[in-house]
Formats: structure tokens, C-alpha cells, sequence
């Protein structure tokens, strides 16, 4: 999932302020799961928005949504009346969602409500982890399924710089050394010879580092 | 600030840890919202009994221990906590919303938290975001 979390709540009504009527439009997957933009959040800060302006004796007009994902064309036209209806969307999607909506709805403010993060998991009840940094080049049948080009604070590719603690990365003692990880794995799965193939150093040009990327399957365009 | 008309609570506690006698609300209106488990204890709720005009928020959940529901109370506490620095971050001030452990046994010591808090509503003043007092 894309992880994300709000803005701080100043920041928000800042961005809103200029508007007289504005539609918070929560996102149902992504951002949802990370407790930062799906309905539960919207009715929040909705709430706490309503309050802010009040005692600044402002009025403000707000109008709450949420759709299943606001990347989607598909789900973004369950928006439209409520888009019309407002001034201005403050979207709590990550950002694909926010330009998916600015594009869709070129005359429209759109606001984002989220800072947005990272590719990763909730790891347990509360706590998310990044895991994958989208370099478009995926290393992880080498590597036991660990990515070091992400988990690793050093992006080593061809096994740990020997600082690790007692399974902890020297960088960060609160995060887990990755190589310590794969290790572990690949021996688990009898795979430890993986470590004796060689990585070239990364061609980064399949990343964000090569520009935009574009993803075309011409067999879906018509 | 002095307030003048009565001031406005909202009370939100859990089956267990609160029971109402006849004198507990003398000097202010109290709106109770009972919950079958302090677990239901949500951050929109209290946010909108101050949208709703209460001046203070109180949430009375079983101890630790005691909660039947055995985490209802911590989550219960982490979600007021919560709200209270949405208030503080919104100049509402986060002490007049306060979660205490309570037993429905112990009205007396329920007695004492409404005391406690229209004190310190004497000092914080009304619900900043409404201008129900004259
Ligand atoms: S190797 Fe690249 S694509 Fe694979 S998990 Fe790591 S960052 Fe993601
Ligand atoms: S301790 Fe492990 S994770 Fe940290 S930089 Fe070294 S190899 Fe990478």
C-alpha cells in the first residue's frame, strides 16, 4: 500500500481558508489502512476543521465523501455532483489521487490533506514499514524476498557492510539490518549460494532517478 | 473567566464505570452518552459533543484491570489523548476533554471529578467555539 499521513491541522485550515464551501473527499484503500484519508479521518477533521473555524468566528461550509480510490477514473464520478457542489476538494488520496482528481476536474482547486510516504506494510496494529522503493527493477528472487535497495540504510546489494548489532542496523539501531535478514531467509530456504552472484552496481534509469516513468500496455489501449 | 450560565458536560462512560445519583449534576447540565465498552470510545464522538456545545468532555472507563473487555480502557486513553492534542493544536485547550477510571460502586469520587471540572472550566473559560454563555 501507499502509506501517508495528515497534515498537521493548522496547515490544513491554512490551505482552506480562501474557501466558503470545501468537500473533504476521503480515499477507501490505501489511505484508509494507514489511518490518514479514509472516511473515519474525513469525519474527523471535518469536525475539528468545523470547530477551528468557528472559534475564529469564520464560516465555513464542508461537505464530507469518501470513494473507493480516487486514482481511478472510475470511482472519481461518484465525486462529480460533490465537486460541483464546492469551492474547492481538500483530497486525503495520496498524491496520485490529488493530480487524479486536479486532472479530471481541471477547473477545480484541489487540495492535498496528506503528506504521502512510502510503499510499505502495516507490520503490526499501528506501525507501517517501508518496503519497496519502486525502482522497476525488482532484485527481491535474489534476495529471499528482503529488498535491500530499501531496507538497507547503505543500498548494498552484494551483502552487509559488517556493522550490524545483534540483528540491528548501525544507522538505525531501531531498525532491523536487512542483510541480517536475508541471511537469515536464504538460509532457511537452502538459497544461501544466491549470495555468491555478483550485482552490478544499479542502473537507476528504471527509477524515479531516470525521470517520470510511463507504464504502457498496448494491449489495453483501443 | 467567570461563566455565567450553566456549564454544558458531556459525559461518555462505559456500563460499568458509572452510575448517576440525584445531586452528582448541581451546577451544570450533563448529557450522558452510555457505551457498552470504553473501547467505543471514538475520536469523532468527542469532537462532536464540543461541535455539539458541551464546555468539557469527560470519559469514565473502568481501571486497567478491571475492564471487561480487558483493552477497552487503554484504547479508550490513547483516543482521548489524542483528541486532546487536536484541541490544544486548534487553541481549544486539551483539558477539557479528561478520561478518569471510575467504578459505578464510587459515586463519590465521580462527585469529585464534576467538582474538578467546573473548576477548571472557571479557569479555561466556555467552549471557544461556541458563544452560548452571555
Ligand atoms: S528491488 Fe526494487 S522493485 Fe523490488 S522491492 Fe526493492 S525497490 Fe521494490
Ligand atoms: S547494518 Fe545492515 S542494514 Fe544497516 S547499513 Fe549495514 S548492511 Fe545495511
Amino acid at each position: 500500500m501507499i502509506t501517508a499521513s495528515q497534515k498537521p491541522i493548522n496547515e490544513i485550515a491554512e490551505l482552506v481558508e480562501p474557501y466558503k464551501k470545501v468537500l473533504i473527499l476521503g480515499c477507501g484503500t490505501c489511505v484508509k489502512t494507514c489511518f490518514a484519508g479514509g472516511e473515519d479521518e474525513v469525519a474527523v477533521l471535518a469536525s475539528v476543521l468545523r470547530l477551528k473555524f468557528k472559534k475564529m468566528a469564520r464560516s465555513i461550509e464542508i461537505e464530507e465523501l469518501t470513494i473507493e480510490r480516487q486514482c481511478e477514473n472510475e470511482f472519481i464520478q461518484e465525486a462529480s455532483s460533490g465537486v460541483d457542489r464546492n469551492d474547492a476538494i481538500l483530497s486525503l488520496a495520496c498524491g496520485a489521487g490529488v493530480q487524479a482528481m486536479a486532472k479530471r476536474f481541471a477547473k477545480k482547486v484541489v487540495l492535498p490533506g496528506v503528506n504521502t510516504s512510502f510503499i510499505g506494510i502495516q507490520e503490526s496494529p499501528g506501525i507501517f514499514t517501508e518496503e519497496c522503493s519502486g525502482c522497476g527493477n525488482c532484485g527481491l528472487a535474489t534476495f529471499g524476498g528482503i529488498c535491500p535497495v530499501t531496507r538497507c540504510s547503505k543500498k548494498l546489494l552484494n551483502g552487509p557492510c559488517g556493522g550490524s548489532q545483534k540483528g540491528l542496523c548501525e544507522i538505525d539501531p531501531d531498525t532491523p539490518c536487512a542483510w541480517h535478514l536475508i541471511i537469515e531467509r536464504l538460509t532457511t530456504l537452502g538459497q544461501l549460494d544466491n549470495l555468491k552472484t555478483y550485482i552490478p552496481p544499479k542502473n537507476w534509469n528504471t527509477s524515479l532517478s531516470g525521470g517520470p516513468r510511463k507504464l504502457i500496455r498496448e494491449d489495453h489501449i483501443i | 473567566m467567570k461563566i455565567h450560565n450553566k456549564p454544558k458536560l458531556t459525559l461518555f462512560h462505559c456500563l460499568n464505570s458509572f452510575k448517576e445519583t440525584a445531586s452528582m449534576f448541581d451546577g451544570c447540565e450533563v448529557k450522558t452518552v452510555k457505551m457498552a465498552c470504553s473501547s467505543m470510545t471514538k475520536d469523532v464522538h468527542l469532537l462532536r459533543a464540543f461541535e455539539s456545545g458541551a464546555d468539557a468532555v469527560l470519559v469514565l472507563v473502568c481501571r486497567e484491570k478491571a475492564c471487561r473487555y480487558a483493552e477497552g480502557s487503554i484504547r479508550a486513553e490513547k483516543r482521548v489523548n489524542y483528541v486532546k492534542t487536536i484541541l490544544d493544536d486548534i487553541g481549544m485547550d486539551g483539558k477539557r476533554l479528561n478520561i478518569f477510571n471510575t467504578s459505578s460502586k464510587d459515586s463519590g469520587s465521580i462527585n469529585d471529578i464534576i467538582k474538578k471540572t467546573l473548576l477548571e472550566l472557571e479557569i479555561i473559560g466556555p467552549n471557544p467555539a461556541l458563544n452560548h454563555f452571555n
